[in-house]
C-alpha cells in the first residue's frame, strides 16, 4: 500500500471512494510490468488521481482547469516519459535525462541529447513540481505543460519538429486508444504529450525523507545530524558568538526551497546571465532559482553548470570561495568570501543533507519505466 | 586620424559601459508597478518616486541599530493608482490584499485596511533612501519599511511590483 494515509498527510481527493480503484490501479501497473503480453490490453487504472502530500507543504499550487489530474492520463503519462519514440532518433526519452534511481537527473554535468551536444545547463531534479511556479534554472516557464514541449523540441534535446513525435506515437497500436482515453479522442498532438506528461509530472512528490519522518516526530537526529541543522537554519552572527551557513534563508522549509531567485557567488563575471536572461533586470544577472535540496546526495553534479562534483566541493564554496560580484546575494558573505566553516561543521552539514534522501521516492515503482522490452517489439509498427 | 578615431570610440564606449553599469546597479532604471484591482495601474520611473512627498521613519534593522528611511507612502502610492481606500474601504472591498513583490521571487502580503491611515495608526512607507544615502545593493532601488513592526520580515527588499488582489 503506497498511498496509506499518514498523519499530517493531506489528500487532493476528488473523490475518495476512487482510492481502491486507485489501489487496483497500482497492482496492474506492477502486473503489467510482470506480464508484458497483457501490457496494451490491460485495463487502464481510470477516475480522479488523489495527490497525497503533507499539510506541512500547503496548497499554493494551481492545477489547469482543461488539464485535471486523472489516474489514465497519469498512466499516459508516465508512459510517455520513458517512450524514446519522442526524440528525432528514437533513441532520446525523458528519462535519458531525468532518471529515477538519481531522483530524476542524470549524473552528468551538461547532459546529452539526440546530437550529442552538451545541454547549456545541468539536468534537474524532477521533485514536488507540483509547487514550482516557475520552471528551470532561469525561471522561463510557468506550467509543467508548457515545459514539456521545450526539451522535446529542442536541437540538442529529443530534437522533434513540431507534432513530428505525435505523428510517430499515431503509427503505433499501444498509444492513439489510450489519448482516446484520456483526451476523448484518439487525435495526437504535442499539446496532448505535454498535458499527459504533467499529470505524471504532479505525481512525483517527495516527502519521505528521513528529514520528514524527523518533523513528523518519527526520528530521532544523531549529536552530528543536530549540529548541521543548527548551522543549516542559522545565520551567523559575530556579536551573538552564533555559527551557521544561514542555508536555510533559501533551501528552507519543509520542501527544503524558497521559490526565489539568487546569485550565490559562484563567479565574478559570469558566463551564464541566468535570470537576467528572461527579465532584462541587470539585478537578475548571474541569479538562479534555488533548487530544492530534497535527495540532494543523489543529484551531483551540482549547480547549473554542473560545476561541483561532491557536497564537499560545494561546501567548501559556501565556505572559502564565494565571489563578492556586483548581484551576490544580501545573505551571503561576500566580503569574507564565505562561512569559513571548519571540517567539523562540513562534515555536520553533510550528514543532515543526508537526511534528505527519500529512497521510498526512488525506489517507488509508481515512478518506474513501465515499458517492457516485449511489448516494445509489437508496439512500433 | 585613425589613432584618434579609435581613442574616441574607445573612451565612447567606456563612458557607456560605465554609465549603463552605474544606472543598473544604483537602481535608477529600476521600475516600480502598481497592478491588480486599481482604477489606474501604474509604471512609475524612480524619478516619478523622487518627485512625490515624502516621509521619513526612524526604525530598527535586523543591525539593531536605528536608522532613518525616507520614502513614499504605501497609500500614497495606491491612492494615485485608484485603489479603493478610505470612503471606499468597506464591505467587500474590506476583502482586499495587497501582494508586494521583490526581483528575487519574495513576496508579502498586506491587508488593503492595514495600509490606510484611517485604520491604521502607522505609515507603512517605500523607501528609496537610508540614512540620506540610496539603498545598499541587494536592498534597492526600494524596500518597504513598517514602523514598529517587531520582525522585519515585511520589510521586503527589491521591490518591483504592487499588486491588489481581492480574497477569494
Ligand atoms: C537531453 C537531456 C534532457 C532531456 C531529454 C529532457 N530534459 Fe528536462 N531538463 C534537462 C535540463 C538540462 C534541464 C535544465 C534546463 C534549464 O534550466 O535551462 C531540464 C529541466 C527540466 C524541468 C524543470 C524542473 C524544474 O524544477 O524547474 C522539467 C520539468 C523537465 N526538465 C522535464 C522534462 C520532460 C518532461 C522531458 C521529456 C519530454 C525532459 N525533461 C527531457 C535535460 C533534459
Ligand atoms: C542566498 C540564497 C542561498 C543561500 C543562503 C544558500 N544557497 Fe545554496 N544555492 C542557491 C542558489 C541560487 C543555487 C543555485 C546556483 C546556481 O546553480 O547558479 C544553490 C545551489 C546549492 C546546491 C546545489 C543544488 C543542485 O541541485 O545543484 C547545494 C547543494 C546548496 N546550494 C547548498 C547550500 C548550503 C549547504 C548552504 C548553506 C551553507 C546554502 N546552499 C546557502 C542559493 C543559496
Amino acid at each position: 500500500m503506497l498511498l496509506l494515509r499518514r498523519p499530517g498527510f493531506v489528500s487532493m481527493t476528488i473523490n475518495s471512494k476512487k482510492m481502491r480503484v486507485w489501489t487496483l490501479g497500482i497492482i496492474g501497473i506492477i502486473a503489467l510490468g510482470m506480464a508484458s503480453w497483457k501490457a496494451v490490453d490491460d485495463p487502464v487504472p481510470t477516475g480522479p488521481y488523489t495527490l497525497q502530500y503533507p499539510a506541512s507543504f500547503g496548497g499554493r499550487f494551481t492545477i489547469p482547469a482543461d488539464n485535471p489530474t486523472t489516474q489514465e492520463g497519469v498512466y499516459l503519462g508516465r508512459l510517455l516519459f520513458y517512450e524514446p519514440l519522442l526524440s528525432s532518433t528514437k533513441t532520446i526519452s525523458c528519462a535519458s535525462c531525468h532518471q529515477q534511481a538519481r531522483a530524476f537527473t542524470d549524473g552528468l554535468a551538461l547532459s546529452v541529447g539526440v546530437t550529442g551536444k552538451t545541454t547549456q545547463r545541468n539536468s534537474m531534479s524532477l521533485t514536488n513540481l507540483l509547487w514550482v511556479r516557475q520552471l528551470f534554472w532561469d525561471g522561463r516557464s510557468n506550467s509543467l505543460e508548457e515545459q514539456a514541449l521545450v526539451p522535446l523540441g529542442h536541437a540538442d534535446e529529443m530534437g522533434s519538429k513540431p507534432n513530428t513525435a505525435a505523428k510517430a506515437l499515431q503509427k503505433t497500436t499501444l498509444y492513439p486508444a489510450l489519448f482516446r482515453l484520456v483526451f476523448g479522442s484518439d487525435t495526437i498532438t504535442d499539446v496532448r504529450i505535454g498535458k499527459a506528461l504533467a499529470q505524471f509530472e504532479r505525481t512525483l512528490i517527495s516527502a519521505n525523507s528521513r528529514y520528514d519522518h524527523y518533523l513528523l516526530g518519527t526520528y530521532q537526529l544523531t549529536e552530528s545530524e543536530k549540529r548541521g541543522m543548527q548551522l543549516f537554519n542559522s545565520a551567523p552572527s559575530m556579536e551573538r558568538n552564533v555559527r551557521g551557513g544561514n542555508c536555510a534563508h533559501c533551501h528552507g522549509g519543509p520542501k527544503l526551497y524558497q521559490e526565489v531567485f539568487h546569485n550565490n557567488g559562484l563567479d565574478l563575471k559570469v558566463t551564464d546571465a541566468g535570470r537576467q536572461v528572461i527579465t532584462g533586470l541587470a539585478l537578475d544577472n548571474g541569479r538562479f532559482r534555488v533548487p530544492t535540496l530534497r535527495n540532494i546526495a543523489l543529484t551531483a553534479p551540482y549547480m547549473h553548470d554542473g560545476r561541483f562534483a561532491t557536497l564537499e566541493a560545494v561546501l567548501n564554496h559556501y565556505s572559502e570561495h564565494i565571489q563578492n560580484g556586483p548581484t551576490l546575494s544580501h545573505e551571503l558573505p561576500g566580503q569574507t568570501s564565505g562561512f569559513h566553516l571548519t571540517r567539523n561543521e562540513k562534515s555536520d552539514l553533510i550528514a543532515f543533507m543526508h537526511l534528505f534522501t527519500d529512497s521510498t521516492f526512488v525506489n517507488n515503482p509508481q515512478f518506474a519505466d513501465p515499458h517492457h522490452r516485449v511489448h516494445r517489439v509489437h508496439r512500433v509498427k | 586620424m585613425n589613432v584618434l578615431i579609435l581613442r574616441t570610440k574607445t573612451i565612447f564606449s567606456a563612458g557607456l559601459t560605465i554609465g549603463l553599469y552605474l544606472l543598473t546597479f544604483v537602481g535608477h532604471a529600476q521600475a516600480l508597478t502598481i497592478s491588480g484591482e486599481v482604477s489606474k495601474p501604474l509604471t512609475l520611473q524612480s524619478a516619478d518616486l523622487k518627485a512625490m512627498t515624502h516621509t521619513d521613519v526612524t526604525a530598527k534593522d535586523r543591525d539593531g541599530k536605528d536608522h532613518t528611511y525616507s520614502g513614499v507612502p504605501l497609500v500614497d502610492l495606491l491612492k494615485q493608482a485608484g485603489a479603493t481606500l478610505g470612503s471606499e474601504l468597506r464591505g467587500e472591498n474590506l476583502t482586499k490584499y495587497v501582494v508586494i513583490k521583490a526581483i528575487d521571487g519574495y513576496e508579502i502580503v498586506f491587508a488593503l485596511a492595514e495600509i490606510d491611515p484611517e485604520f491604521a495608526t502607522r505609515t507603512i512607507i517605500l523607501a528609496d533612501t537610508v540614512d540620506g544615502g540610496p539603498l545598499a545593493q541587494g536592498v534597492g532601488p526600494y524596500r518597504v519599511v513598517v514602523p514598529g513592526e517587531k520582525k522585519p520580515a515585511r520589510w521586503i527588499r527589491e521591490v518591483k511590483s504592487i499588486d491588489v488582489r481581492f480574497a477569494k
